[in-house]
């Protein structure tokens, strides 16, 4: 072993000396060919591989698509390779110049695609994977890859419910399979699976410009290598290498602007007035049937007085625009630079980036510093070796954007009267918490926004190292060390200015560690032996992840000078400490015969410290196979099909995600007085659940891939059904067992769909016009949940049981009332009869159960929050050297609940111009029959939770448009440049939709799925516009 | 070394190494079960685990735990002077014996003594195995089926047969199809656990102990066990061991017993009690619990008497377990006990006298909203003197009874009984057992236990049935285990 670390070390010593000067050259004999490689249209081709056949030697193009390399002899063959486009081959005798062209490998399918331990060829595939390039990725100005994906791929939905930047999106693969468990997929970077440690969304520490492509794996066929992490799909991350060839250096810059891409339309001071007299009129009098409109406040209790200042002349009363005073347009940019080559022996790839994004809600923003540097070398014919490294730093700074009430920004502005102002004649912050005559105690927006810091940053250092041994013909091993580390803190200070009243000066810090080490080592062999093609690997993988947050509370601090939990008296606090371990072994077969039947099997056994000491080892079996009709000789004649392949996947996968220790039974403080003094006791408050595992997967995956015309069309289209079994869930026990609740696998969810993905070439002349459009119907359903928890209702922002997730219906449906009409007249309510309390102008329910009253027995499931499909329809036009990019994406069957419209229907709180126009006011006024009258703590209850705010959420939206101009190479020349690239983009320019909220891609309670679609104060989207140039040297 | 076989000796370093010790993770910063049950010191943290269910919301606990309500609320003793809430509508079923299969009360009494058990039945179990000094296990398995059966016996008075567990179940289903067993298998349980208890446990608890159970806390527990079975022959002699043993005595002022100034070996009464003690809410406690106080004082304070009564931070006054007028004229005059107990009325802020009246047995002047020091006696050693009266006069031994019963009436400053049937001398003892040991939660046991709940309270105008014997069994259980069954009449 001694001997095999020197070797290393030494191989080590080598690849860095080879970094810092990578200038170093090889000495090599025989004579030296140039030349020049282009494209049909003589365009020169930078970057195109140049390889001298039979040899290691090897260089690529320039920017002026120029090569020269060093040839054993006169008589030497030359390979040309390039991505997209066909290798040529041509053989030099003598020659020292030559030009070769390239032509546009025009067939799809012989596309590399990244698979869990290897690479397949696209033709080759029997498992559903989608493919994004770097091209589609950078086209959007965002902070992560995520949110570059949306509406790319079939079958993967993306949410991005939050506004504010480097906010979590909800990324799901194939719909919901996991009821209390995680739906994230896993995530994959330069083959690293790394653990999401919870500190934030962890793509945003990836700079989206240093990934090369991003394959989606979503059957069970091409995820079950992932074993019990593979359920929610997998996202592979490949991040930019090296070519061998000179150094291209490349600086990439954009900047523009973000601005509230839709305001809501609220009501100004004299609306508001006349609204809070209606609401709290109509309140007096359905609580006081004595009462009188007229009754001065005097007679009225507190929540329905009129507030004195609306009382008088209202015409000089300020008229406020709350969300003007919370908005801003925000800045965005971002600079990299990258720089790639080498030679035969060591290829490198560095950048290091810088990305600055305020948002759009004043007093947030983020900010990201990264660098990545890939290296791999050769260090001898036998080995080769390489690492990956991408250190990033984050800073994120927030502001309390989401919630409702008390603390958030955003429903406090959507709130507060119009006719406050925000700043008092002398600058300073006006008071708007006035909890007198019937008003109550919204902080003021931008108070709170600039005096509440809410402050993150997260260090974070991912490196991957690999040595890969050839070991015999076709056999080789490959052993990788990574690491993944992370390093993140959390401040928040809050002073007593903001509402002096009800909280004291309170900061809180916490920092967290989160470390990850994998070590993997896999054997692969490939062989071809006549018409039979073998394609295997095995290997076995170990995996540690640790966690450590701590976190430090505390208050009554003598002032607000020290914004730290050192100004105060410490108060709370704690350490979490968590360690989960992973061994896995693994193996897959890919087997082909005469190039048209395919077949593969994979398998994985994963170990896991999650999992419950007699159930520890769990195995994930599967199997796909696929058949390349148009290879068949009864198609040679169909000329008009380019190729033809059927699939079909079946497989076992799992999802870990069910938190650590959870098989483990935990002790609780059970302390007791013994002498007079607390004294310390204990008892079990969890079970040990020895049995606990996994949650299960079986998915079978039906599809089909296909080409035509010369492959101008080239369509996949997939059928997939998921069942989700043995899924996490507390159930209730008999309290004979001394403990009430137990965590247990249970369940079953089914996700059946279809997708359909389609690239047409609709013109491929000197105007180059591409379409790309893909589709997505998928159902989700709980098909059984436990006897004793026949429903889990949801909870979020104080909106108690609004959903529910029952066997039958999809997960977190929505769960209330049903509205069946307002009530025109005081008699059309007494005849109903099931209202006791319902007036003119109220809501009329509907008696579900029909036992003759409304109550709560008459809930039913109103609405479904997912999507009944999802699309992206993408087109790219060229001409010349401008190009056209429009993407467009939405969906469509959502549901939103908008509470916030709910809530501020009663008088107090601002309101949309759409329901105070639309609402009951008189029967001579009836509104449109939608919304109910405005009544303040009315009788009948109208806030219940009910359809009556429950929204179509369906949208298309122009997500973006980026038009971009290449310089030519005449004018490039003249700038001493190798290329110009200068862009403006467009993102999340128009959405189409009747949801009137601030956007239908909204989820208040962020990554809880079982209590989706729920618009409560959240932070809304930016458009955003900005300008760029793409430089090569 | 070849290059080639470096992948070989990697695997079999992999494989052979790290293999089971690699998966076994065990939590680090939360105490589990996996380094617990070693040593004396962990089995002594569990015990003082099983004292702490004295503190569960369904015993002793938050509200002041539910068994005043099913055992003075549900009699005569007391009512309540709060309004209806969604809180007090448990309580109100029980005032009012209209006792829902879901109230929530009855249930939360069913899941803390459930609780409690499994706790004692945890460290029963694994007591035998472990290596810890014998003096050291004896206390630890007295202690723990002393509590066993305590919980039992409160089981097995309130709700009949009941599910027996005596071992742990450490499987989330392992109770799913358990069965009521007869109460005669129960009360089997009880006696052997507290024969073994009474032998394992110490004659006197020291200061730094205090608050444990002791020899003689088995032997009443025992005795009043016996009591209940009718055996009379057996509880009297049981109980005549605690008598002789001169280790208790009655204090010679009544107030005093309940006072937070009298010190743990001044108070020589108190057999077992809850223990409490103020200003430690926010330490870490019972789970539920806020603090490690009582809450019989202002909890059980009128309703909304406020500051004027309960001093600044008192707590506003619950009006719970207030004392019904029918209670309040069954002391004989002249009754040193009647103003310890209870009290009819209270000044207002504006110094006006209202009329209601409320416990002030568990008073601590000055004492913080449900946070007050007073224990809460379970056993007393008037309780002994009273049931070995009971004891005998079930035997005949009405002359020999006659003593013990005018040893508690000499204290309260009443006149001895003489002269009395054996008839008349079973009426005397539950007299005197109601005002002797008002709101300390005996009333309705004793009722049920002399079978003279439906005559008395029915005399009264309460509502009460025959079959309200028994509390019902929590539906949340006959929902989790479909072969428990319902007690008659719910």
């Amino acid at each position: 072993m001694n001997q095999l670390l020197t070797k290393t070390q030494r191989a080590w010593l080598v690849a860095v000396c080879w970094l810092v000067a990578s200038a170093c050259l090889f000495a090599q004999s025989g004579p030296v060919v140039t030349g020049k490689v282009t494209d049909d249209a003589g365009q020169a081709l930078p970057g195109v591989t140049v390889v001298e056949k039979g040899t290691n030697s090897g260089t690529t193009t320039d920017n002026s698509g120029a090569f020269s390399l060093r040839v054993r002899s006169g008589r030497a063959t030359l390979v040309f390779s390039f991505v997209g486009y066909l290798s040529k081959e041509i053989t030099v005798e003598n020659q020292s110049s030559l030009t070769v062209s390239l032509s546009p490998d025009t067939k799809q399918l012989g596309e590399v695609v990244v698979v869990g331990y290897g690479t397949q060829e696209k033709k080759d595939l029997t498992g559903a994977i989608a493919s994004v390039g770097s091209k589609d990725i950078q086209k959007l100005p965002v902070s992560g890859v995520d949110q570059a994906l949306q509406g790319q791929v079939a079958g993967l939905q993306i949410s991005q419910s939050n506004g504010a930047p480097g906010a979590n999106t909800n990324i799901l693969i194939r719909g919901i399979g996991s009821i209390s468990g995680g739906n994230e997929p896993l995530f994959v970077i330069d083959g690293y699976p790394v653990t999401n440690s919870g500190i934030g969304n962890p793509l945003n520490t990836i700079n989206p410009n240093d990934i090369e492509s991003i394959d989606v794996l979503k059957d069970a066929s091409s995820t079950a290598i992932y074993g019990s992490r593979g359920s929610n799909g997998v996202i592979m991350i490949t991040t930019k290498r090296g070519k061998a060839g000179k150094t291209r250096i490349e600086v990439d810059a954009y900047t523009g602007f973000q601005q509230v891409a839709r305001k809501l339309d609220l009501l100004d001071t004299p609306d508001f007035v006349q609204f809070i007299k209606d609401g709290r009129n109509n309140g007096y009098i359905d609580n006081n049937p004595n009462g009188k409109i007229t009754d001065p406040n005097n007679l009225r209790p507190n929540s329905y007085q009129i507030p004195s200042i609306i009382q008088g002349d209202i015409s000089q009363l300020p008229n406020t625009d709350w969300q003007d005073a919370i908005f801003r347009t925000a800045p965005i940019q971002n600079y990299q630079i990258s720089a790639s080559g080498g030679n035969e022996n060591i290829r490198y790839s560095i950048s290091g980036g810088y990305f600055n994004q305020k948002g759009i809600v004043i007093s947030s923003g983020l900010e990201r510093y990264s660098f990545r540097m890939n290296l791999d070398g050769k260090i001898s014919n036998r080995i080769n070796v390489g690492v990956t490294m991408l250190p990033s730093f984050t800073k994120q700074d927030d502001v309390a954007a989401i919630g409702h009430s008390g603390g958030a920004v955003v429903q406090a502005a959507l709130s507060l009267p119009p006719y406050f102002p925000v700043y008092n004649p002398d600058g300073s912050y006006f008071v708007t918490y006035r909890p007198t005559e019937g008003d109550i105690s919204y902080p003021n927006p931008v108070q709170l926004a600039n005096e509440l810091k809410i402050d993150g940053t997260q260090l974070r250092f991912f490196g991957n190292a690999y040595a890969e041994v050839s070991i015999l013909d076709g056999l080789t091993f490959r052993t990788t060390i990574g690491t993944d580390l992370n390093y993140a803190k959390n401040r928040r200070f809050q002073p007593n200015t903001i509402d002096p009243i009800n909280i004291l000066t309170n900061a809180t810090g916490t920092n967290t560690e989160a470390t990850n080490w994998l070590n993997e080592n896999t054997f692969s062999y490939k062989k071809r032996f006549g018409d039979h093609s073998v394609d295997a690997v095995a290997g076995f993988t170990a995996q540690k992840a640790y966690s450590n947050v701590l976190q430090a509370q505390a208050t009554r601090f003598p002032d607000n000078l020290i914004e730290s939990v050192n100004g105060g008296t410490i108060n709370a606090g704690y350490e979490n400490v968590t360690i989960q371990t992973l061994l896995s072994y693994l193996a897959r077969v890919n087997y082909s015969f005469k190039d048209k039947y395919l077949v593969t099997a994979t398998v994985r056994r994963d170990g896991s410290s999650r999992f419950g000491s007699d159930n520890r080892w769990g195995t994930f079996p599967s199997a796909s196979v696929g058949w390349r009709v148009s290879e068949e000789n009864f198609m040679k004649g169909v000329s008009v099909v380019s190729d033809l392949k059927l699939r079909a996947s079946y497989g076992l996968t799992g999802n870990n995600a069910i938190g650590d220790y959870r098989a483990i039974g935990l002790l609780q403080d059970a302390n007791y007085i013994i002498s007079n003094t607390l004294t310390p006791g204990l008892g079990r408050s969890t079970f040990t659940n020895s049995l606990l595992g996994w949650e299960s997967m079986k998915q079978l995956d039906l599809g089909l891939d296909f080409s035509m015309l010369n492959n101008r069309i080239y369509v996949t289209a997939d059928y997939y059904d998921k069942r989700n079994t043995d899924m996490l869930f507390t159930i209730q026990t008999p309290a004979a067992t001394g403990l009430t609740s137990a965590v247990v696998n249970l369940g079953e969810v089914q996700n059946r769909g279809f997708e359909f993905a389609l690239t047409s070439r609709n013109t491929v002349k000197e105007f180059k016009w591409t379409t790309s459009a893909n589709i997505t119907f998928n159902q989700n359903k709980v098909l059984a949940m436990s006897a004793d928890a026949e429903r889990i209702f949801s909870t979020a922002l104080g909106r108690t049981a609004y959903a529910v997730t029952q066997a039958g219906d999809p997960i977190g449906s929505f769960f209330g009332r049903r509205v069946i009409g307002v009530f025109q007249t005081d008699e059309e309510a007494t005849a109903y009869g099931k209202q006791p309390f319902a007036k003119a102008g109220d809501f009329k329910w509907e008696d579900i159960n029909n036992d003759g009253r409304i109550d709560d027995n008459d809930r039913t499931v109103i609405g479904s929050p997912h999507p009944k499909f999802f699309f992206g329809f993408n087109n790219n036009f060229s001409y010349k050297g401008f190009t056209l990019d429009i993407l467009t994406n939405g969906i469509v069957g959502q549901k939103i609940y908008n509470a916030t419209f709910s809530i501020n229907n009663s008088g107090v709180q601002n309101q949309l111009q759409e329901v105070f126009d639309n609402r009951w006011v008189s029967p001579s006024q009836p509104g449109n029959g939608r919304y109910g009258r405005a009544i303040r703590g009315g009788r009948n209850n109208n806030p219940l939770f009910s359809d009556a705010y429950l929204f179509d959420g369906s949208f298309l939206r122009i997500r973006n448009v980026t038009l971009a101009y290449n310089l030519p190479s005449s004018l490039i020349n003249r700038l001493g440049v190798g290329s110009a690239r200068v862009y403006a983009t467009g993102t999340n320019l128009f959405t189409f939709t009747g949801y009137n909220g601030y956007d239908p891609e909204v989820s208040a309670s962020n990554d809880d799925l079982r209590a989706a679609g729920l618009d409560f104060g959240t932070y809304p989207q930016a458009r955003t516009i900005t300008f760029g140039i793409n430089l090569g040297f | 070394m070849k290059i080639r076989y470096i992948p070989l000796v990697l695997l079999t370093i992999f494989t052979t190494a790290c293999e089971d010790s690699f998966l076994e993770q065990v939590p680090v910063t939360e105490r589990s079960e996996v380094n617990f049950y070693k040593t004396a010191a962990d089995f002594n943290n569990a015990v003082v685990g099983v004292y702490a269910t004295l503190k569960h919301p369904g015993l002793y606990g938050t509200g002041s735990g539910a068994l005043f309500a099913m055992s003075e609320i549900i009699s005569d003793n007391t009512d309540l002077g709060v309004t209806r809430t969604a809180i007090s509508s448990p309580l109100f079923e029980i005032d009012d014996y209209l006792i829902t299969i879901t109230n929530s009360t009855v249930n939360t009494a069913w899941t803390g003594h459930y609780q409690g058990i499994a706790r004692t039945n945890a460290i029963l179990d694994r007591l035998p195995q472990v290596d810890i000094p014998q003096a050291s296990k004896d206390r630890i398995e007295g202690e723990a089926r002393f509590m066993r059966a305590m919980f039992y016996f409160n089981l097995v008075r309130l709700f009949g047969d009941v599910q027996l567990v005596t071992s742990e179940i450490g499987s989330p289903y392992g109770a799913n199809t358990l069965t009521r067993s007869p109460a005669a298998q129960v009360n089997e349980l009880i006696v052997n656990d507290l024969k073994v208890a009474e032998e394992k446990l110490p004659t006197s608890i020291a200061n730094a102990e205090a608050g444990r159970a002791s020899r003689w806390a088995a032997k009443t527990l025992l005795g009043k066990v016996y009591l209940t079975l009718k055996q009379y022959d057996n509880a009297a002699a049981k109980l005549k061991e605690v008598i002789d043993s001169k280790a208790h005595d009655l204090m010679p002022s009544y107030a005093a017993v309940f006072s937070p100034t009298t010190s743990f070996a001044a108070n020589r009464e108190v057999i077992f009690a809850v223990q409490y003690v103020s200003g430690l809410i926010g330490q870490p406690t019972y789970s539920g619990q806020a603090g490690q106080g009582s809450d019989m004082w202002s909890n059980w304070a009128p309703f909304n008497a406020g500051s004027a009564l309960l001093g600044t931070g008192g707590g506003g006054g619950g009006g719970f377990n207030r004392p019904t007028a029918d209670l309040v004229k069954a002391y004989e005059a002249g009754d040193l006990r009647k103003d310890a107990s209870l009290l009819t009325s209270y000044k207002n802020a504006q110094g006006r006298d209202v009329n209601d009246a409320y416990v002030v047995k568990f008073r601590q002047q000055g004492a913080l909203n449900a946070d007050s020091d007073v224990d809460f006696p379970i056993l007393r050693y008037a309780d002994v003197l009273l049931m070995y009266a009971e004891a005998l006069n079930e035997q005949g031994k009405t002359t020999e009874a006659l003593p013990f019963l005018n040893q508690i009436r000499k204290r309260a400053g009443l006149a001895d009984k003489t002269g009395l049937s054996q008839a008349d001398m079973r009426l005397a003892l539950e007299q005197e057992r109601r005002v002797e040991l008002a709101f300390e939660n005996h009333r309705w046991f004793d009722l049920v236990r002399t079978d003279r709940y439906l005559p008395v309270l029915t005399s009264k105008g309460l509502k009460v049935q025959a079959f309200h014997r028994f509390f019902p069994i929590p539906q949340r259980e006959i929902d989790l285990n479909r072969t428990l069954t319902q007690n008659q009449g719910y």
